[in-house]
């Protein structure tokens, strides 16, 4: 029997029992709604959190300390040495080595503030690295010969909630604790010669709390040549794992360690990943039960068309004919389904979608960790569309018809003739 | 002239066992039928109800394998094929007529009687003319668009024989083709069947347990308890 023909019989003996075959359907519908809402869902889910992560990091940036976080933390500092022999890496585009300074005060005239930490820069480098990051309000990056300047974060900048502490061109008296005991101390004077707008948060600190020094002039107070931390850009972050083993080398074992920002996020992915292929499954089982119904219900439909089937053989019908017959029912019934589940499904995740977002919204959603320069964060999960997962659905709609088809239409293509004939 | 021409045996059966088991017990439907039918032969076999007529109508279709025995068809032992090889015999070789009708319910006439062409894979075209001719063949011309449920059962049986005859098989087996028809209507049948025989030279074998049928064979084999008990020649003798 031709395809057509065969495919024709097929939905005509559907259209016959259309309640039946509506019900039928209808389980496949809910299977592949359920399979594609939870699995657009969590790629939207997925992506909002890998967006929001990633606005705390920069990731093409490797953050070099000394010693270990945790266990064994040696103080130690880092040489210009080290610096130039890690500017000599492959895929290593810029190296940046900064002084933390911290247990400082700031005055200007009357006003006073605090800065979490005062850095010394190397101001050309520090912002070819963290440009997006550190953008001002007023003013710019000073001339790289003039010493005693200074760039101020934006929250340093911002006293008793509205007040500014300083302006463009003000001169800021900066003290410094050059040793706790016995007790010295160091004033400065420094040159503002530029304001910085709000940055956001970033996994390791926030730029906001913080001022920045000439480099010269950090290692021309405490008389050193040393450095805090060692900043270093790599040309492209999906190998930056391999550039920090490559630092990691220069150094004997254990003394330093490095933030390497796509290990977070790759990890934080592999999570996500897992969930959504968690929660896809149990919209697979959805279907699966489908998959039970479509072959309980054929199986019924077998016994009901017994002596049809017996006719059928009687006048020459193969084996195989019948089995086609059957089969094709069933594959009508899995397309169907993902026609109808597919569409139903992302309107489902939509609507969804929008729940939640009122929901986090509620709850006060905008108190995410990180966020990005303009201080905004992506809270809100859109579902994603993927031909992909589609596919996927529709193809795997169709197979489990067909595997739990198989055995009805097997049983009755295999059916005896003759007894299929008296069935009454 | 027709005796002249050799005539060649469409259908050998031999030595055909049949047993069937009903719970425990086994019954021995057919106990060693051998029968010869010649090409274009009309022939009836007759006996009372349970005799295994029915059985030895199945076997013959193919329907059925027997537990012993071989048929042949048109030289070929159908017994020796696989269920694909077997379903194309019945496909082409042979056609069905049952005391029921068993038409599909949810089909027209037509498309009663079109199935084995579809299955058959025959295109359209001549899908459209062999109906025609049959159509007339038969004597249906109207009421052919409708189900099985909208037509008497003389029309109902008439689309059953043309479902039989729409692949021109070698042999049509009909099994009590009258046997839910009134006497009437049933003699129409048989005439029908008679005279497609005589036109087409297709072998005819038709199962009844009524002799007045079965006399309008050309030859009646008797089959009672299983064996053929005799054969004699009918009222129509070749």
């Amino acid at each position: 029997m031709r395809l057509k023909q065969t495919i024709a019989m097929a939905w005509e003996n559907l259209n016959r029992r259309r309640f039946r075959t509506s019900l039928t359907t209808l389980g496949v519908v809910i299977g592949i709604t359920a399979i594609i809402a939870l699995s657009s869902l969590g790629e939207g889910f997925r992506i909002a959190v890998k967006t929001n992560m990633e606005q705390g990091f920069e990731l093409d940036v490797l953050t070099v300390i000394p010693g270990t976080i945790i266990g064994g933390y040696s103080y130690q500092k880092f040489t210009d040495q080290n610096v130039t022999s890690m500017k000599k890496l492959e895929n290593v585009t810029t190296v940046t080595p900064i002084m933390q300074i911290t247990g400082t005060s700031l005055q200007n005239g009357d006003k006073k503030s605090t800065a979490l930490v005062v850095a010394a820069v190397n101001f050309t480098d520090f912002w070819h690295i963290f440009s997006n990051r550190l953008t001002f309000e007023q003013g710019g990056l000073p001339d790289p010969s003039q010493n005693n300047t200074i760039i101020i974060g934006h929250k340093v900048n911002t006293v008793n909630q509205t007040g500014t502490f300083a302006q463009l061109d003000d001169q800021v008296n900066v003290t410094f604790t050059i040793r706790s005991f016995p007790p010295l101390t160091k004033t400065v004077t420094f040159n503002v010669t530029g304001i910085l707008a709000e940055s956001g948060s970033s996994i390791l600190t926030s730029f906001d709390y913080w001022v920045f020094i000439p480099l010269t002039t950090g290692r021309d107070i405490y008389q050193t040549e040393e450095s805090d931390v060692i900043f270093a850009q790599v040309n492209n972050p999906e190998i930056s794992d391999k550039v920090a083993d490559a630092i990691e080398a220069l150094f004997p074992p254990f003394r330093i360690t490095i933030i390497v920002p796509i290990t977070f996020i790759r990890q934080v992915d592999q999570i996500l990943n897992l969930i959504q292929m968690f929660l896809t499954s149990i919209a697979a089982i959805s279907l699966l039960v489908a998959g039970i119904g479509i072959m309980n219900i054929m199986t019924v439909s077998v016994m009901e068309r017994t002596r049809e089937i017996g006719i059928m053989k009687a006048i020459g019908a193969k084996e195989r004919t019948i089995m086609t017959m059957f089969l094709a029912e069933t594959v009508l019934i899995g397309l169907a389904g993902g026609l109808i589940g597919v569409p139903t499904g992302y309107g489902f995740a939509q609507i969804l979608s929008i729940i939640l977002s009122r929901f986090m919204l509620n709850q006060g959603g905008n108190d995410g960790v990180f966020s990005n320069p303009e201080g905004q964060q992506s809270t809100a999960v859109n579902p994603v569309f993927s031909l992909e997962w589609t596919i996927i659905a529709l193809v795997f709609g169709v197979l489990i018809c067909v595997i739990f088809g198989w055995y009805p239409a097997r049983k009755a293509a295999k059916l005896d003739p003759v007894q299929a004939l008296r069935y009454e | 002239m027709r005796f002249v021409k050799t005539m060649t045996p469409i259908l050998e059966v031999k030595g055909v066992k049949k047993a069937y088991r009903m719970g425990n017990v086994s019954v021995s439907a057919l106990k060693g039928v051998s029968l010869t039918v010649d090409e274009g032969e009309f022939v009836a076999i007759l006996g009372p109800s349970g005799s295994g007529k029915s059985t030895l109508l199945h076997v013959i279709g193919g329907l059925d394998r027997p537990d012993e025995g071989t048929v042949f068809i048109d030289g070929v032992d159908i017994f020796t094929l696989n269920s694909n090889q077997l379903a194309d015999v019945r496909l082409h070789k042979i056609g069905f007529v049952f005391q029921f009708f068993n038409l599909l319910p949810r089909l027209s006439a037509l498309k009663n009687m079109e199935l084995p062409l579809t299955l058959a894979d025959v295109g359209e075209k001549e899908v459209n003319e062999k109906a025609k001719k049959l159509l007339a063949l038969v004597g249906l011309k109207e009421r052919i668009d409708h189900r099985p449920s909208e037509l008497s059962g003389g029309e109902q049986q008439r689309v059953a024989i043309a479902r039989a005859l729409i692949n021109d098989p070698k042999i049509i087996l009909a099994d009590e083709p009258t046997g839910n028809l009134d006497t009437k209507t049933g003699w129409e049948i048989v005439e029908l069947m008679r005279n497609l025989n005589a036109k087409k030279e297709q072998t005819f074998i038709i199962v009844t347990h009524d002799p007045n049928i079965a006399e309008q064979a050309n030859r009646i084999i008797y089959v009672k308890d299983g064996v053929v008990e005799g054969i004699k020649e009918g009222a129509n003798k070749k």
